[in-house]
């Protein structure tokens, strides 16, 4: 299978799917010629020409607003926002708008758009450029939420979501867009509401999305070497969400680590601590933690930002708490 | 004591804190001539007049943004925004600018203002009108987060709120804006932000909740008590942000069983964060998995739904129920 980037995977899964379907078309800050902050546009300026290829001003809430009513008349807009921490000025659009027209309409207009944005830290970018914000989406019924955290799924899940009726919220970590992994040259799908295993153990589960996937990998081979078999599930999607495949580990290792990079307090480890909490409470033969950055903006002092997002000893350290 | 709605009690906190500090002012839309769309701020700009009670247009983003400016050239803004569905469109300048400011400069600037809106349903209004979106503002560092459930509290949260040195989001369940009274003292009256109250004693089960859902949750304590002899605990957060666990921590580890109740959609909602604080902190105490009857994960649905939707008593004992039924 040809080796690619995530970028590259995101930028294929655009371009595939424009080719398919004229309604496709994309629109943000600078993804025209310029081809994305990132990179993730590049080349489909020219392809595709500026009506399918759309420089829109500095307003995201013009962004999500036309791209809202682009996909009610019909279209399938996938629009970018050059980091979600500016998603704050936009998010009338999305939450009051977007989410909720589906259903305020009886089912008689569908908002087939797709919202891309990188977030996560690691580059010195400090508090405005480096958060990790799915909590708020995860919360609002009529929204769905992907996290892709491999090149494979970075390709299938944005082409599931092009190909879905409903507004998703597709969440890149800019710190992945290098990682590269196989990804075939054809266009697939991977489908919503299915977690994957990443890698089985029968001592504790733990679940991680994003570029924590890699960090709790990593932990998972030193935990070995200390003889404890961990197993490592990803979600992928937080709306809708594999609860059965993580409560069926719990079962089974009888233990739950939780790794996020946003902040822990009311972050979406702990919607997964209480679910399993009260799916799979008798299995539980100890506390649930979450791994999870401090309750505060992100630094953007580099010992400091590296001290905020868990790391693999954090992660070790947590499953050695549970199972002292 | 003169008993008192909780708009009154919180009009009475706004006007005295105006009256001891010329540096507190009062911002939104309405919120001057016409006293405000729930009549909050009624009559205060007859006695603090147009330069210290300001109406406002109908820009969210501008009203944050302007008391973030005020904060931090010294005044003491409180402003409002008429539905908490309606601050998404200043969520930008609350989470960019006001949350972070002393963090950003290092501790030179402070942001102390107070950002009032009322949430939540009971009122048969559609949507963004109702809606409960605490967890939004609970997720965000930087910020306080307070949710009255009554009167009395009411007023004395947001005398603290406006004394506080940084950026408070002050909630006000709007179902029970004059719901009931209750006895408010003219003399001032403070409460810490962050620390819970326990409202009800009992040794069966906890119940955890705030705002609205503190009503039919000790209702539903009464019924159990009266009918099936279940003494019910029951905790008012007050504040989500910082959030107190040491208090229901505590009732956790002596009931064992625990009934987590808000009226936010369930999925990543408030309840979630304190069901994990639990089997992290009491995970050896407890007996039963923890419930949580919360508002369904929708959108929040028109007056003929409404009902269906919000948590009730009778589902709020049917969890008790459930809980209680699990075999230690």
């Amino acid at each position: 299978m040809p080796t690619k980037t995530y970028l590259q995977a995101i930028n294929e899964a655009l371009r595939q799917e424009m080719e398919r379907d004229p309604d496709v078309f994309i629109m943000g800050e600078d993804v025209g010629p310029f081809g994305g902050c990132f990179g993730v546009t590049k080349g489909l300026y020219e392809q595709f020409g500026e009506k399918r290829v759309k420089d829109t001003p500095i307003t995201e809430s013009a962004i999500i607003g036309a791209a809202t009513g682009a996909a009610a008349a019909g279209l399938r807009p996938v629009c970018e926002i050059m980091f979600v921490d500016f998603i704050g000025v936009a998010l009338d659009q999305l939450f009051n708008q977007a989410a909720k027209m589906r259903y305020m309409f009886g089912g008689k207009a569908k908002i087939p758009m797709v919202l891309r944005t990188p977030q996560g830290a690691g580059i010195g970018a400090a508090a405005q450029h480096s958060q990790s914000l799915e909590a708020w989406f995860a919360h609002v019924p009529g929204l769905k939420v992907a996290m892709p955290a491999t090149p494979y799924d970075a390709k299938g899940l944005l082409i599931t979501a092009i190909r879905d009726d409903n507004p998703v919220v597709f969440l890149e970590h800019k710190l992945l867009y290098g990682l590269e992994g196989d990804v075939p040259d054809e266009p697939y799908t991977v489908p919503f509401g299915k977690a994957q295993v990443h890698r089985e153990g029968t001592d504790v589960t733990i679940v991680a999305t994003a570029k924590m996937l890699h960090t709790s990998l990593e932990a998972a081979d030193v935990l070995a070497k200390d003889g404890m078999s961990a197993e490592v599930i990803d979600p992928r999607t937080l709306v809708p969400f594999d609860t059965d495949t993580i409560v069926e580990s719990v079962k089974k290792t009888h233990g739950l680590v939780v790794v996020h990079e946003a902040v822990k307090h009311a972050g979406f480890g702990a919607e997964i601590a209480a679910q399993v909490a009260e799916l799979a409470f008798d299995y539980l033969d100890g506390p649930i933690v979450r791994v999870a950055a401090p309750f505060t903006p992100v630094p953007f002092s580099p010992p400091l930002e590296q001290a905020y997002i868990p790391g693999v000893d954090d992660v070790v350290t947590a499953v050695k708490k549970i199972r002292a | 004591m003169p008993k008192m709605t909780m708009v009154q009690a919180l009009n009475l906190a706004l006007r005295q804190e105006m009256e001891q500090d010329d540096r507190v002012v009062v911002l939104g839309e309405d919120v001057g001539r016409d006293g405000g769309v729930f009549r909050v701020t009624d009559g205060l700009i007859d006695r603090f007049g147009e330069d210290r009670v300001l109406d406002t247009p109908l820009a969210e983003s501008a009203i944050a943004g302007m008391s973030i400016g005020m904060a931090v050239h010294g005044l003491r803004p409180v402003c409002e925004i008429q539905f908490s569905g309606f601050s998404y469109l200043n969520f930008h300048q609350i989470e960019c600018h006001a949350s972070r400011l002393r963090w950003r400069s290092r501790g030179r600037f402070t942001v102390p203002m107070v950002l009032r809106t009322p949430y939540g349903g009971g009122v048969r209004a559609l949507e963004h009108h109702s809606e409960s979106r605490e967890a939004f503002y609970a997720h965000m560092p930087g910020l306080k987060m307070v949710i009255p459930s009554g009167p009395r509290n009411a007023r004395a949260l947001l005398v603290s709120a406006i004394r506080d040195p940084d950026p408070v989001i002050f909630f006000e369940p709007k179902a029970v804006y004059r719901a009931f009274r209750e006895e408010v003292p003219e003399k001032e009256e403070t409460l810490p932000i962050g620390r819970s109250e326990l409202v009800r004693e009992g040794r069966h089960v906890t119940l955890i909740t705030y705002g609205a859902m503190v009503r039919p949750t000790l209702e539903a304590a009464a019924q159990l008590s009266e009918k099936d002899g279940i003494e019910a605990e029951v905790i008012d957060l007050l504040t989500l942000a910082p959030l107190d666990d040491t208090l229901f921590t505590a009732s956790a580890r002596k009931t064992g069983r625990v009934v987590v109740v808000h009226e936010a959609p369930r999925s990543y909602g408030p309840g979630a964060e304190i069901v994990a604080r639990l089997v992290e902190k009491a995970f050896y105490h407890l007996e039963a998995p923890v419930r949580r009857p919360t508002g369904y994960d929708l959108i929040f649905p028109l007056f003929s739904r409404e009902q269906a939707y919000l948590p009730n008593a009778a589902r709020i004992a049917r969890a008790v129920k459930e809980t209680l039924a699990v075999e230690a």
